[in-house]
């Protein structure tokens, strides 16, 4: 793994968490009152190429500045994200390419990544799953990323091609 | 086909950095809003402060372009509605007009003084928070212009929420509709007092030694304990009446529309101390502020 893949992957994730929280949200972007959850996009595109140890911290680095500029305690983010990272990387060596296999993977990692969230901040007292509109903010957001998917994964491919192992685009 | 020595690997690190998330979580939730965490997210709103001003005025135009795309259907009947409403609130003005006349002379001849203004700072929305799980939201000033922990933060039509964390440029606006905020609330019909809890979409309101029903349409104010008194909080939604050795428990609506706030205005050095000095919160402080409609 070289040095310029984890850089690029950690630009992105820093753009992405850049354009999450300006561009996307409550009096930004939200058809539907959901917006897309594009760090995890990020993230899971990311997974694709990294090798085990960078895709899980990079993970965990995009959860944490997430918590770090969100409303959550420390870590919810970073768990959820570092989960998803491992998951999608162990994904990648077993999946077929072809756009069905990565819109259903994005759909379902990024329904597991909110899901994830919403189980431990509730643990950690964030009542999030007393919110009445939790399930949409859980499946709408996957939605929205599998549609995103089309721009976002065909960079990361583009800018990590090296890298590449599998879920091809 | 992965080897195991690659996979044990990973699976170690994995469960390394979710029990470093699990432990960051757990100090942080004890620390309440001071300790590491602080110091990490001042040190996250420094660095990506101006790179999400930047972004958001570059989306801007985008943003309303969408924002316009979304509500185009909806335009035509808002408009009726809004020429409705502009005759009756000028009706109301002319009413209100001739009451303040009244209002004036019976406080000078009671000897009473007029409530002065309260201090308030108005700030910009720089950020909705990081998900739509957010009841936050971060605005573009903090403690070097007077803001604090536990501030009361209102708009033109009420009250929004408090300040929960508070920078030097930065600030962080814990909203009314959290589940985690509570505020103490008066009913301006009856008088009766209780405590104002967010549900995200709606406010829960409970009142424990009521003596008199609460209607649906009742006004409901800040109380004073936390916040200055008389600021609006909400519409109550259902009427309630109050049993024998039970709470009343009803549902009101936030006089604010959450996902609207562009600017907003913060009130500074007041305590609560404070609430048997002043009156009631006059929300039109600055009538020049942008987003501000007195």
């Amino acid at each position: 793994m070289s040095r310029r893949a984890i850089g690029l992957a950690i630009a992105l994730v820093v753009t992405s968490v850049v354009i999450q929280t300006s561009a996307f949200g409550a009096g930004r972007i939200q058809p539907f009152g959901a917006s897309p959850a594009l760090v995890l996009l990020v993230v899971i595109g990311c997974a694709r190429y990294l090798s085990a140890e960078p895709a899980l911290l990079i993970g965990f680095t995009a959860g944490l500045l997430l918590d770090l500029l969100g409303g959550s305690a420390l870590g919810l983010w970073a768990m959820s994200y570092t989960v998803v990272a491992y998951a999608a990387w162990r994904v990648r060596e077993r999946a077929d390419d072809g756009p069905f296999v990565i819109g259903f993977g994005v759909l379902l990692l990024t329904v597991l990544g909110q899901s994830l969230f919403a189980v431990a901040g509730t643990l950690f007292g964030q009542r999030i799953l007393s919110n009445p509109v939790v399930v949409k903010h859980m499946l709408l957001p996957a939605a929205y990323n599998v549609a995103l998917a089309v721009l976002v994964l065909p960079l990361i491919t583009r800018l990590l091609r090296d890298r590449r192992r599998g879920w091809a685009l | 086909m992965y080897s195991f020595r690659r996979f044990d690997r990973s699976t170690f690190l994995l469960i390394v950095l979710l029990v470093v998330s699990f432990l960051l979580a757990t100090f942080d939730v004890r620390a309440e809003g001071s300790g590491i965490g602080t110091t990490m997210r001042e040190g996250a709103q420094t660095l990506f402060s101006p790179l999400q001003r930047a972004m958001s005025a570059a989306t801007r135009p985008v943003v309303g372009f969408i924002d316009g795309i979304s509500n185009i259907a909806g335009l035509r009947d808002e408009n009726e509605r809004l020429r409705d409403q502009v005759a009756e609130l000028n009706a109301k003005i002319r009413d209100q007009a001739l009451l303040e006349t009244r209002v004036a002379e019976l406080e000078t001849l009671n000897g009473l003084e007029t409530p002065g203004a309260l201090a308030a700072v108005s700030a910009r929305i720089a950020s909705p928070g990081s998900s739509d799980f957010d009841q936050i939201r971060w605005i573009e000033k903090g403690t070097g212009a007077g803001i604090s922990v536990g501030d009361a933060v209102f708009d033109d039509r009420g009250l929004v929420g408090r300040i929960d964390v508070a920078f030097e440029d930065s600030a962080r606006v814990r909203l009314l509709t959290d589940p985690n905020f509570g505020v103490g609330v008066r009913d301006t019909t009856t008088n009766e007092t209780g405590i104002v809890e967010g549900k995200i979409t709606e406010l829960s309101l409970k009142m424990f030694q009521a003596q008199e029903p609460v209607a649906q349409g009742d006004l409901v104010v800040t109380s004073g304990s936390r916040f200055p008194p008389g600021i609006p909080v909400g519409i109550v939604s259902e009427t309630a009446t109050n049993e024998a050795g039970f709470a009343l428990i009803t549902t009101v609506d936030p006089l604010v529309e959450m996902s609207k706030l562009d600017y907003v205005k913060v009130i500074v050095g007041w305590s609560p101390l404070d609430a048997g000095t002043g009156g009631e919160v006059p929300l039109d402080t600055d009538p020049n502020a942008p987003g501000f409609n007195p």
